[in-house]
């Protein structure tokens, strides 16, 4: 690829990189349940 | 925002001697079937969890999407009862989570457990706790490269301290053994401890933000301390007004130096949210969800509870 060309891709990816946002993830933790199937409260 | 449900163990059982009451069976085996149909990725084999035995377990969720963990039980011969881990992919994220269970205790020594171990079932060996999960976190980070590692460790609370302050590679640690209810995350070492409450009163909700490498920060530290620089400057305000109107140069005198204390407060607080609130990097935020009688309970499953405890039985 001619360097002109890679430049070309480089400013066409440069906002997708840029705008790459930070991944998010939501963990739900359950322990010590203790065999309860009806908790109350 | 994608989720992934994990339980950190001893799940099933309220207690050692549960095998005896005849409900009990009923009771792990719906819990199991709700964990898989509720879409819970694993859970940690923990002691109260063998109570009916290895083979109960993989009965119950053979073909199952929830995988039941553990790094370090084995059988007499030395073979692995469980897998120790299982990876899955989430909002973009690669994330290992391995499963731990209690190193065996020996139940002819007095005070048997009180250094972190637990008495297993006969036929099951739980292995030492910090080798089986520097190994299998080793095997996460190099062969799997995932980008997170959670280890549900069904130990005891000083194991579970003593594992996230030395588990390199390790992101979170969420502990269950001795019912220890809710609390803050802390950071030990290495990793972090989290405490996912207990008894089914309660669910732990970390919402984790990843971008670039490093140590986690947690947010609440900032939000907690941009909250608490709320009150202070409430306070600075009262005694403020207070001053202006005060003519007895005593009391101004004590006036000037509370509000000395609190202004130099202020400053400490907006120093803390400044230095721990990053909007970038890799950051989690610690919250519960309480399962009180304000969440509506799902008709079918409440049916299927009835079946094992009508209402007014001793255990509803």
């Amino acid at each position: 690829m001619s360097p002109r060309r890679l430049a070309a891709l480089g400013l066409l990816l440069l906002p997708l990189v840029a705008g790459a946002a930070p991944k998010k993830l939501v963990l739900l933790f359950t322990g010590d349940n203790g065999g309860e199937i009806a908790p109350c409260g | 925002m994608p989720v992934l449900a994990l339980d950190a163990g001893n799940a099933l059982f309220k207690s050692l001697a549960d095998g005896q009451d005849p409900t009990a069976k009923l009771r792990a085996g719906l819990l199991l079937e709700q964990l898989g149909a509720q879409g819970y990725t694993a859970m940690a084999v923990g002691q109260r969890d063998l109570v009916l035995g290895v083979d109960f377990l993989k009965k119950k969720t053979k073909g199952a999407k929830l995988k039941l963990l553990s790094a370090n039980l084995v059988d007499a011969k030395g073979q692995r009862l469980f897998p120790a881990s299982v990876v899955t992919t989430a909002g973009g994220l690669k994330v290992g989570i391995v499963g731990v269970s209690p190193a065996s205790a020996d139940p002819k020594v007095p005070a048997a457990g009180a250094d972190g171990s637990a008495v297993l079932p006969a036929g099951i060996q739980g292995q030492p706790v910090q080798p089986a999960v520097a190994a299998e976190v080793k095997r996460l980070r190099e062969k799997e490269q995932v980008d997170l590692v959670v280890v549900l460790a069904a130990v005891p609370y000083v194991e579970a301290v003593r594992l996230a302050q030395g588990a390199d590679g390790v992101d979170f640690v969420v502990q269950s053994h001795d019912g220890r209810g809710v609390g803050m995350a802390q950071r030990q070492g290495v990793s972090t401890l989290v405490p996912p409450g207990e008894r089914g009163r309660q669910v732990a909700k970390l919402e984790v933000s990843v971008e670039g490498t490093g140590p986690f920060t947690d947010l609440s530290e900032s939000n907690r301390a941009r909250e608490s620089q709320k009150l202070v400057e409430a306070n600075i305000a009262r005694v403020s007004e207070r001053l202006k109107a005060e003519k007895d140069e005593a009391t101004r005198r004590s006036l000037q130096e509370t509000l000395a204390s609190f202004q130099a407060r202020r400053d400490a607080l907006a120093r803390t949210a400044a230095a721990t609130g990053p909007t970038v990097g890799r950051t989690y935020l610690l919250s519960y969800v309480q399962l009180g009688a304000d969440v509506a309970s799902d008709s079918a499953v409440q049916q299927q509870v009835e079946r094992v405890e009508p209402p007014g039985s001793a255990g509803h």
